[in-house]
């Protein structure tokens, strides 16, 4: 069958020609879904917030200004570990326009972490997650720790305030590298966690046994590799707005990726007050990738609005934000897999050693996900995985794009490429024999995919990348085209894939609800709370609702942001808003339609059987000529002058224990500089298992957005920490350098379509895939290229020559 | 201190404010004049989202001193649109999937409408240098490339009346 | 950390004299574009008590070039700089190290003098500046004086600006009839500070060099030049030096890869050298863009680079390079 394939590259034998892949040529790459079948979806329709952000009418959370608001501002640690011995406010209390200044004394004596996203685990697992902070600390444990705050009447007040706070610190040893941090000796970061372990975690899905498998095996390789912190940056820096108003209740203004569990969070682990007390408002979201599913200022800005009894605005500038509480945990890992010689994985091992920094946050869930997505990708009799997470006086890590998997990608996927080399085998057709398919347990286990379009993206991204010309083989025992030849320029192909869940279903709380309001001109007001953060969700829901009731596009307004008025949801993140809250908004949206053909039914003197609805048009379907408009039956249901009046609405809801894996596959081809080390990215492909694009032009933009977050992962972006100091020194736009317009190469997307059951007319899941295979396959590439690995993100110049040095030069192969 | 009150033309017309020379040109927009869509996002110089233009040229509100504007014409995201209708470079920034979050957007477009100002017909390489100064963290900027040449080609059509060159 | 600037006085002069009195350099500080002194206030780098704006001053904003040379005043902004045709046609050295600063709004903002002032061995402009042999002229109190550009720079964000003095003009020879130049700079992004930048300028006449002069970025406290790789090159013949007959290198993008076209064109053992002993002058730190070992090996490619593609250059009479994007 393969053989078949090969011939016939576009022909995939799963698709069961439920649709068709779509794919075309050079940027900006644009595949179209099958037109005709729907009226909204599969549209690259304008999405209804991005007007407003083009007028600069938008309001962001430093946007909002409220009567009577004051400005907060907060005290950071100099010191990465350090006693406070005492902190004299007097003189900053002093100051006029000064309202506040707190400390670790006037905090809630309640511990808490910051991830909020934690809340949606089942309670046996948040046992785990270490409730290890107060709003401010009675301790520094990282440069940049939050000591004390001030509210003012304005920025100059307060930052004058802060100015005059003296603080009395006792410095103390300090570690900041994860494996020293477990020596015996090493400096206790915080009381309840001895020898600096914040946490030991078994894959849930190892089996088999180990070594004899490894014994077993014809070939074992081994990969070490370490990524980078990198920094979710946002332009918009963190923000938040609190209020207490006059009956006692709270309202937040924050970017927050999960509403209703920062919510709970701040009622039931910072104030100790219900959450019904609280009222919870997304503003425009500035970017998250993943740093807003913990808490940023918010804490802080409602203690200040507590005490001052006046609104509160507190926010960070952009070094703040860099020497703060979020970026991409660094991982250290290893994997060992085992493979025959006629190329079967049979055994694969995954060892994490996880900084967590100063905090615990979601590093966590961050190493199950990362063992999840590493070891469920690829078929193996044999798994094993561990994780250990440590502190240390580091910036604490948060969740970012891609959440633990572009971390294990990097290690797992230039592992598999020395697999296939041991056995002679093309990585391509490696991958191919290996990798997971329909049918199969998914990344979590005890969920079986009922999709898997991986084998048409790895044979349409192939073709784009041109890897069959392109590849050189693996020398000469395949007896392909050779290693690049030599000459100071090298070119090299690269691929890579991986899987991605959907949702967080199995291991999260699952759970998300929609309210649709049918109002009497035939409009719809669509209630949700994902957080719009540039991903285009509240576009992509109104297209699911428009179609759902057969209405109009234009007809369909979304509310959103507002914990008062929506319903339960966990939140944007684990590329679920489109699957998950989208289900939820079809099942309400079919009993619109339902009810409103129920009614229309009574009007044309029919069964609600023989009727349709199209552009907000009830029709017969065996008499289009008869027809009732969604408006008439809206109206006349709230203008009822009998007793039959009922104002239209519906709630909907989606809540799983599976979470519906997508599938991918990277390419990149890449030319290396051998004099200077420099690798530039010619081209890079990304085809995604989408199942439907509800609208094609977002999840383009955001694949083209992963990739470039993903070329920034690969090669420039860096948090670099002071190895004495403790101390972020690439703490601005200047010295964390993401890649510019005149950087980014050209980037292919292709979505492939194969509707997967589950999904709301199909579609899966796409938001944080698109970084994931980028990093390893420009690594595998290089070796490609260079016969070369790096083992440490990012592929920086200076590690590609200094690896070029290291090289074993062959005789044909005039290496620099 | 020396506070003074001090005039600007903003989006066209004349607005004052008091100053203080320790004062930057983009909190004097946003916390006087209340025009937010001028974004704070780094302050370094290196994001481009506080680009305004100042006597038409592209600058960094977060680097400029007010009291060092005074007198001069200055233009914000706010002032782009005349009347109701979008601007041919905010209607593509819309239509081609230019925008994610947004934030990046006003300084984008004010770039962008530089760059159209001093050249109606660029090309890519030339789209790509003009926005240099300009991150975008969510869009991978390819489809902002596309918008700027769409708005080049909509502005062309809309002067002459003709149909622009595809 | 902060993000507004503390207060302070400002003075907004109308005549250099005016200004003089004014700037002290301690606790006064000029202020041109204000692209780094305003971030260095915030960041509290600087605290100046006074701040005195020469942006009032007039006649200092000219871009003059003659049969002598160009010259340029302390309010030429760099975008200026680059777009001017004089500098695109007589000094295309200058418009092409400026033209690798990425940002429209810093070069629009920013000015030509500003950015030497600031003192930093990571400028773009001061390496073409030194191979072009700038002199910098200094207007003070009481007299005028005017140095060579290598006198101006004096350690890291020290120059030879004294008290009650400003620099009024930047004046640039023009280059000899038959000189080719070319800009290189490797940085983590397009839009980055220099890891490592060069310029250099080579005449050619009779098959020989008659001049050359390479000048370093970022790899020592100030800008410097590479004085005993121009003297190995001095006089040595061309054609053996340069494994040349590549004017195509002219073209290439000068950007994060200084992409030269793949032919990898063996160069002869002449540059080789020259870029070995050029290399050998640099004395770099390692900081969060760079490490000191990269550096200095990168000294001796880009010198490498950079005096082939002057050379193809020089022998091909090309002498211009574009307009920066959207100019005409
Ligand atoms: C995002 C960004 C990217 C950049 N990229 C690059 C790059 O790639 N390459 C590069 O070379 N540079 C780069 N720069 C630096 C930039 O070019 C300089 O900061 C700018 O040119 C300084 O000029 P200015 O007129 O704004 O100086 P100002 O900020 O006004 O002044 C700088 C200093 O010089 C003093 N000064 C100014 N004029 C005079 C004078 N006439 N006499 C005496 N003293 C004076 C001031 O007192 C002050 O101390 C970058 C800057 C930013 C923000
Ligand atoms: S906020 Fe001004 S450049 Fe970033
Ligand atoms: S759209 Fe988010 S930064 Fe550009």
């Amino acid at each position: 069958m393969r053989d078949a394939l090969d011939k016939n590259p576009g022909f995939d034998p799963r698709s069961g020609g439920t649709s068709a892949p779509s794919t075309t040529g050079a940027p900006p790459a644009t595949s179209r879904t099958i037109e005709g079948e729907f009226s909204c979806v599969g549209k690259p329709l304008p999405r209804p917030d991005v007007a407003a952000k083009a007028t600069g009418a938008a309001v962001y959370g430093a946007d909002l200004v409220l009567p009577g608001m004051l400005t907060g501002r907060i005290l950071t640690s100099p010191y990465a570990h350090a006693k406070i011995l005492s902190i004299d406010t007097s003189k900053a209390k002093a100051l006029a326009g000064v309202a506040a200044v707190i400390t670790h004394e006037d905090v809630p004596k309640l511990r808490f972490t910051r991830s909020v996203m934690a809340e949606g685990l089942p309670p046996f697992a948040y046992e785990g997650e270490n409730q290890d902070q107060f709003i401010l600390s009675d301790k520094a444990r990282y440069v940049g720790d939050w000591i004390a705050a001030v509210a003012a009447v304005d920025t100059y007040t307060a930052e004058k305030a802060l100015d005059l706070i003296e603080v009395e610190y006792e410095q103390l040893p300090a570690v900041f590298d994860p494996e020293e941090a477990l020596k015996p000796g090493s400096p206790i970061i915080h009381e309840g966690w001895p020898g600096n372990v914040a946490g030991v975690i078994d894959h849930p899905f190892s089996r088999g046994d180990l070594d004899k498998a490894l014994a077993d095996s014809d070939y074992v390789v081994e990969f070490r590799g370490r990524n980078s912190r990198q920094k979710q940056a946002h332009l918009e820096p963190d923000v938040a707005v609190a209020r207490w108003e006059p009956d006692g209740r709270l309202t937040v203004w924050s970017p927050n990726q999960n509403a209703h569990l920062a919510k709970k969070t701040m009622a039931q682990r910072i104030l100790g007050i219900n959450e019904g007390d609280i009222r919870w408002i997304t503003t425009t979201v500035g970017g998250g990738f993943g740093a807003r599913l913990s808490f940023g200022v918010e804490p802080v800005a409602v203690l200040l609005a507590k005490i001052t009894g006046k609104p509160v605005k507190v926010f960070v500038t952009r070094e703040e934000d860099f020497s703060g509480w979020s970026s991409r945990t660094e991982q250290r890992q290893t994997i060992r897999m085992g493979v025959t010689k006629g190329g079967t994985i049979t055994a694969i091992e995954q060892r994490i050693l996880s900084d967590a920094g100063a905090y615990f946050s979601h590093s966590g869930t961050i190493s199950a996900v990362n063992m999840q997505a590493t070891l469920g990708v690829m078929r193996s009799p044999v798994v094993s995985g561990k994780a250990t997470i440590v502190y240390t006086n580091n910036p604490t890590s948060s969740g970012m794009r891609g959440y633990g998997n572009p971390e294990g990608s990097f290690v797992l996927q230039q592992a598999i490429d020395m697999a296939a080399e041991k056995c002679g085998m093309d990585p391509l057709e490696f991958r191919l024999k290996n990798a997971k398919g329909t049918g199969e347990p998914s990344m979590w286990e005890p969920v079986t995919l009922t999709s898997c379009a991986l084998e048409t993206c790895i044979r349409l991204g192939a073709e784009r990348i041109g890897w069959k010309e392109k590849w050189h083989g693996w020398g000469a025992s395949t007896g392909a085209a050779g290693p690049s030849p030599g000459g100071r320029y090298r070119r090299g192909v690269g691929m890579s894939i991986m899987t991605h869940a959907s949702g967080a279903g199995g291991f999260l709380l699952e759970h998300s609800s929609a309210i649709i309001k049918l109002d009497e001109d035939g409009s719809v007001q669509l209630a949700v709370s994902p957080c719009e953060m540039g991903q285009g969700i509240l576009g992509a829901l109104s297209q699911i609702a428009a179609e759902g009731m057969g209405l109009r596009y234009e007809d369909v307004h979304v509310i959103t942001g507002d914990t008062d008025v929506t319903l339960f949801d966990i939140g944007s993140h684990a590329s679920r808003s489109t699957y998950a809250i989208g289900n939820a908004v079809l099942d309400a949206a079919r009993q619109v339609r339902a009810t409103v053909l129920e009614r229309a039914a009574g009007i044309l003197e029919t069964s609600p059987r023989a009727l349709d609805i199209r552009g907000g048009s009830v029709f017969v379907k065996a008499d289009p000529t008869q027809t009732v408009a969604v408006a008439e039956i809206a109206r006349g249901a709230i203008y009822d002058y009998g007793l039959e009046g009922r104002h239209i609405t519906a709630t909907g809801k989606h809540q799983a224990l599976t979470h519906c894996p997508n599938f991918q596959a990277g390419f990149s081809e890449i030319e290396v500089d051998t004099e200077t080390g420099v690798i530039k990215v010619l081209k890079y492909v990304v085809a995604h298992d989408i199942g439907r694009a509800i609208n094609p032009l977002t999840v383009e933009s955001c694949l083209q957005g992963g990739a470039y977050q993903g070329l920034g992962y690969a090669l420039t972006e860096d948090l670099i920490i002071d190895e004495h100091t403790g101390k972020v020194l690439t703490d601005s736009f200047a010295t964390y350098k993401m890649l510019s317009a005149l950087d980014m190469p050209e980037v292919e997307v292709i979505l492939v379509e194969e509707p997967d059951p589950s999904g709301p007319y199909g579609a899966k899941g796409v938001g944080e895939t698109g970084i994931t295979n980028v990093a390893p396959s420009i690594a595998n590439a290089l070796y490609d290229a260079c016969r070369i690995r790096i083992h440490s993100l990012p592929m920086t110049p200076e590690k590609v020559l200094a690896a070029l040095a290291a090289a074993p030069q062959s005789p044909d192969y005039n290496g620099g | 201190m020396t506070k003074q009150i001090a005039a600007f033309t903003v989006n066209g017309a004349e607005r004052e404010a008091i100053i203080e020379p320790h004062m930057l040109l983009i909190d004097v927009l946003r916390d006087q004049f209340a025009l937010t869509g001028t974004k704070y996002a780094c302050g370094t110089g290196d994001c481009g989202a506080c680009t305004v233009l100042l006597d038409g040229k592209p600058s960094l509100s977060c680097l400029i001193l007010a009291v060092t504007a005074i007198g001069k014409s200055i233009l914000t995201i706010e002032g782009l649109a005349e009347g109701p209708e979008l601007h041919p470079l905010q209607q593509s920034f819309v239509d081609e999937g230019a925008i994610q979050c947004g934030f990046c957007t006003p300084g984008m477009i004010l770039s962008a409408k530089s760059l159209l100002d001093e050249n109606p017909d660029p090309s890519l390489d030339e789209i790509r240098h003009a926005l240099a100064g300009n991150l975008c963290r969510c869009t991978g900027y390819v489809a902002i490339f596309n918008a700027v040449q769409a708005a080049a080609a909509a502005m062309k059509t809309d002067s002459t009346g003709t149909e622009a060159r595809p | 950390m902060h993000r507004v600037l503390l207060p302070f006085e400002f003075a907004e002069p109308t005549t250099v004299r005016g200004a003089l009195a004014l700037i002290d350099g301690e606790k006064t500080r000029a202020l041109a574009g204000g692209v780094d002194l305003v971030l260095r206030m915030r960041l509290r780098q600087v605290l100046p008590e006074k701040v005195v704006s020469l942006q009032k001053l007039p006649h200092l904003d000219y871009v003059r070039a003659d049969d002598l040379g160009l010259a340029f005043g302390a309010l030429a902004s760099l975008r200026q700089l680059e777009a001017s045709r004089a500098v695109r046609e007589g000094w295309p050295l200058l418009a092409e190290a400026i033209g690798s600063i990425g940002s429209v709004q810093v070069k629009v903002q920013g000015t030509g003098v500003g950015n030497l002032c600031v003192g930093t061995p990571a400028s773009d402009v001061a390496p073409a500046l030194y191979a072009l042999g700038a002199r910098v002229r200094l207007t003070g109190l009481a007299d005028e004086r005017e140095i060579p550009i290598e006198e101006f720079f004096l350690d890291v964000g020290k120059t030879a600006v004294r008290p009650h003095e400003l620099v009024t003009e930047i004046v640039v020879p023009r280059p000899p009839a038959g000189s080719g130049a070319a800009f290189m700079k490797l940085a983590k992004t397009s839009e980055d500070i220099a890891k490592v930048n060069v310029a250099v300028m080579v005449s050619v006449g009779d098959g020989a060099y008659a001049d050359v002069s390479i000048a370093l970025g970022s790899v020592a406290p100030t800008p410097l030049r590479a004085v005993e790789a121009e003297s190995l090159l001095r006089m040595a013949p061309v054609g053996e030096a340069a494994g040349v007959g590549n004017p195509a290198g002219a073209a290439a993008a000068n950007r994060v890869s200084p992409a030269l076209e793949a032919t990898g064109n063996p160069v002869s053992p002449g540059l080789e050298a020259a870029a070995q002993a050029a290399a050998q002058a640099a004395v770099p730190i390692s900081d969060v863009r760079s490490t000191a070992s990269y550096r200095k090996e990168m000294v001796r490619v880009l010198v490498k680079d950079a005096l082939a593609r002057a050379t193809a250059r020089a022998l091909a009479g090309r002498s211009d390079v574009q307009a920066p994007g959207g100019v005409s």
